[in-house]
């Protein structure tokens, strides 16, 4: 809702559409390596940026984000796999399958809030595993195995542009009716309600809104690794992957979620490849270390942090302790 | 005569209490109707009974000569009843500003919909409540008695035709109090139909066209303000509450 | 029948380990409004506990208990007096997130000195068991059934009738009130949280002489403890027994009826239903 200085928020615009073209112009570098790290970079990002809407903007922190991510793989997976479909059909199923789930589980789980609807989420992550294990359709435990594409920086501007359009509509959905609405929810629930919001209905849009974005990631994934199994894609670890980095960029934010991707991603990476005994409690570290010091995340950090020096930790912790 | 709320045998129950005991009253349009009674008597959970936080256990509600029993908050603020909250609830993350937006995007009829006339229409609400300088700051910045007034100028965006008050005025000063009795009158002024709850008698007084007091969950007397404020009934109910 | 009969024995031996297990999670959340994620990771800390005793020095996986409840309660305190205390009055979201991170360092730091591999506690007395009328009681179990409901009844008496106990309960009732009570909140959370890492402890030692452990058991154990926790409701110790003797004889049925593989979609399946018809618990309290 700020007004911002045209000539400034003109000079943002121009920077940021940089920054993209900079990213889509990476796979012709030649790095093989690379262009992997991009495409795993991007994805988290967009899963991240997904999660926003719902934990950050609407404030009900979900933990079975990850069910969207499986079954939009599933959904490009069954689609290609078991009834050799193009790839653009199959990502409508996905996109398909993890909206039409949001909209049901919404209805039921979004009713809850705080710790009820956070571990409720959880515990449905934890069983969508044993569930499609159990499906033939889905290739029961064994998982399916997708055709080969072999094109690399196809998927990578792929994720590229699926990350782009989810930004947008966070940028959007900041300085919309919906977007306030859904704001007013995460500040004080009965308050908007009685000032009008539907309340129920808007949580499971943006419930919806969220499980599109990351379906769609997962449609992406599924093509591009080629090969998925329950235990893969329905992976709570990737769901706590995606909290943190949004929490770590700052949730509620419109770049936060995706600054803190890409932060967090080339860190574990360095640390994956320097001193992997580390690597794989960095994102545990991370939590702990960011709830106690900068509980709003880099975007609130990079506002704040020049005024307030290092006390901006110390009132951090001075505001939450005993 | 044209009641906008008319409630019926509003009761509700919480586990075995009754905190709202059969509770009947009509509000006219136009008029201001004070709410009092001693702390505990049900007052705000009447008033939630009527903005939709709380379903009753027993009774009807007809506003505007309609029942809105189950209609769910957010289609009550659709139809024109706005309310403030006795322990404020803002939304303290926003600023002050967009406290007052969401009102004026969502009250009555769904709320404006295009952003800056729902934004203009906000700025007007605060400065008729005196905040026109506070826009930008957050909401939690706010203090005490800015607070008051930010709910207050929350529910004025929504457009109600029937504002529900409840304690706008606990924990103000003499000179406060004016300047919220004034911005009442105003908002009267302007048709809408008020419920006051409230502990400041002088407020009660000087606003009010009639009261009807709460004790104990039930109504017990009804009428003129001034003679509802010399009932015996009445004195007795409060001193009760001051001896304990 | 014989089946049945003997199917039912076998859930309600587990369920009393369930109770055990949500009975620390329910006490840290009812006291400091946490629930804490990392709780089915002490559990697991507490089998290593158990194990390393019993195959490194020998000590009887039973007689070990006590020690992994220490070690646990030191671990507990520490990391609520530590790091908890100091987010404690943030949002419930952060306090959240923070003991998910806790539970991840701790998975991982298992994983790296103790390694992935399956273990599985194994005392020479590990498979006798006794007969009824054609339903055989495992001797282990029985122990840990009873150790559990002891234990459950001993954390009932502690609560109500010892000084520490009083002030954890007002602590939870209200802390300005605890405060002028004479309690200090930094100590006693620290000793709530430290009492239900202990709790964990035990289970986690319990847990290892019926079932194989890993780093990874955590997660779906805290998710399970919080199915019961939130059938029993926080109020009392008993509402987890019954919570916990619930899951395991709803699990053991559908184990035999539905699947093995169903056994966890059970558990979760009532903790959804339960939750969207009474968002506050089965035996709870209505807020």
């Amino acid at each position: 809702m700020r007004a911002g200085n045209p000539a400034r928020s003109a000079a943002r615009w121009i920077a940021l559409a940089a920054v993209v073209a900079l990213l889509a112009a990476l796979p012709w570098c030649g790095n093989a390596v690379l262009v992997q790290f991009g495409i795993s970079a991007l994805l988290l990002a967009t899963l991240a940026q997904g999660w926003n809407i719902i934990g950050g903007y609407a404030g009900y922190p979900s933990f079975g984000n990850s069910v969207f991510y499986g079954l939009g793989a599933y959904g490009v997976a069954i689609a290609m796999a078991q009834y050799q479909l193009p790839f653009w059909v199959g990502m409508l199923l996905a996109l398909g399958l993890g909206v039409a789930f949001a909209g049901l589980l919404g209805l039921a789980v979004l009713r809850l809030r705080g710790h009820y609807f956070a571990i409720c989420t959880l515990g449905l992550a934890l069983v969508m595993t044993a569930i499609v294990s159990n499906l033939p359709l889905a290739g029961g435990n064994i998982g399916l195995v997708l055709p080969l594409l072999g094109n690399a920086a196809l998927f990578y501007e792929l994720a590229l542009g699926l990350l782009v359009l989810a930004t947008l509509t966070v940028f959007w959905l900041a300085r919309s009716r919906f977007g306030l609405g859904l704001i007013a929810i995460r500040e004080n629930e009965e308050g908007a309600a009685v000032m009008g919001v539907n309340t129920t209905l808007y949580k499971v849009l943006a419930f919806m809104l969220s499980a599109a974005f990351t379906a769609l990631a997962g449609g992406i994934y599924a093509y591009y690794i080629t090969y998925i199994d329950p235990a893969g894609v329905f992976d709570l670890a990737l769901n706590v992957k995606m909290i943190i980095m949004a929490v770590f960029g700052g949730p509620g934010s419109v770049l936060g979620p995706v600054l803190g991707a890409f932060i967090l991603s080339v860190i574990s990476e360095i640390l994956a490849t320097k001193v992997t005994s580390v690597a794989s409690m960095f994102f545990g570290i991370v939590i702990v270390v960011a709830v106690v010091f900068m509980p709003r995340g880099i975007s609130h950090l990079v506002a704040h942090v020049r005024q307030a020096g290092w006390r901006y930790f110390v009132d951090n912790v001075r505001a939450h302790r005993l | 005569m044209d009641a906008i709320l008319e409630a019926r045998g509003l009761t509700k129950r919480f586990h075995g209490l009754v905190a709202v005991n059969g509770v009947s009253f009509q509000l006219r349009r136009g008029e201001i109707l004070g709410l009092i009674g001693p702390n505990g008597a049900g007052k705000t959970t009447l008033v939630n009974m009527v903005s939709g936080t709380l379903a009753p256990t027993a009774g009807d509600l007809l506003f505007e000569g309609r029942s809105v029993r189950g209609v769910p908050a957010y289609r009550r603020a659709h139809l024109g009843i706005g309310r403030t909250f006795q322990v404020m609830k803002p939304f303290p993350g926003m600023s002050v500003l967009e406290n007052v937006a969401v009102g004026a995007l969502f009250g009555a009829n769904g709320g404006e919909r295009n952003l800056e006339r729902a934004r203009a229409w906000a700025r007007a609400c605060l400065e008729s409540v005196g905040l026109g300088k506070r826009i930008a700051q957050r909401a939690d910045a706010l203090g005490g008695p800015d607070r008051k007034r930010l709910e207050l100028a929350r529910a004025l965006a929504m457009k109600p035709r029937l504002l529900l008050l409840d304690e706008v005025m606990a924990g103000l000063n003499h000179v406060e109090i004016e300047e919220v009795i004034e911005d009442i009158r105003r908002v009267r002024a302007q048709g809408i139909s008020i419920l006051v709850i409230e502990h400041v008698m002088k407020a009660i007084k000087s606003l009010s066209d009639r009261v009807f007091v709460l004790h104990h969950g039930e109504k017990i007397v009804e009428g003129g303000t001034a003679e509802v404020l010399s009932d015996p009934r009445v004195v007795e109910a409060y001193l009760g509450r001051q001896r304990r | 029948m014989a089946l049945l009969a003997q199917i039912v024995v076998s859930g309600v031996l587990l369920g009393g380990l369930y109770a055990l297990m949500a009975l620390g999670l329910a006490l840290v959340w009812g006291v400091l409004n946490i629930v804490n994620l990392s709780h089915g990771a002490l559990i697991m800390l507490g089998a290593y506990a158990t194990y390393f005793l019993f195959t490194g020095a020998h000590v009887d996986p039973f007689a070990a208990l006590p020690l992994a409840a220490a070690a646990l309660f030191a671990a507990g305190y520490l990391i609520q007096r530590g790091i908890l205390n100091l987010v404690i009055r943030g949002p419930m979201f952060n306090t959240l997130l923070i003991t998910f991170g806790i539970e991840v360092i701790l998975t991982y730091l298992a994983q790296l000195w103790f390694s992935a591999d399956y273990r599985a506690i194994n005392p020479r007395y590990a498979g006798s068991s006794y007969t009824f009328g054609g339903v055989t009681v495992p001797l282990v179990q029985a122990l840990g059934f009873a150790i559990a409901i002891g234990l459950t009844a001993a954390m009932w008496l502690f609560l109500l009738h010892s000084r520490t106990g009083r002030g954890i309960r007002a602590a939870a009732q209200n802390l300005v009130a605890a405060r002028l009570y004479g309690v200090d909140p930094k100590r006693i959370y620290a000793l709530t949280f430290g009492l239900g890492a202990a709790l964990a402890g035990v289970a986690g030692g319990l847990y290892g002489t019926v079932s194989q452990i890993n780093p990874y058991i955590g997660g779906p154990l805290t998710a399970k403890s919080f199915v019961i926790a939130i059938i029993g409701g926080l109020d009392n110790p008993f509402g987890v027994v019954v919570g916990g003797l619930f899951l395991g004889i709803v699990e053991s049925l559908t184990a035999l009826y539905v699947g093995p593989t169903y056994r966890d979609v059970a558990s979760f399946g009532i903790l959804v239903l339960v939750l969207v018809a009474r968002p506050s618990g089965l035996l709870g309290r209505t807020a």
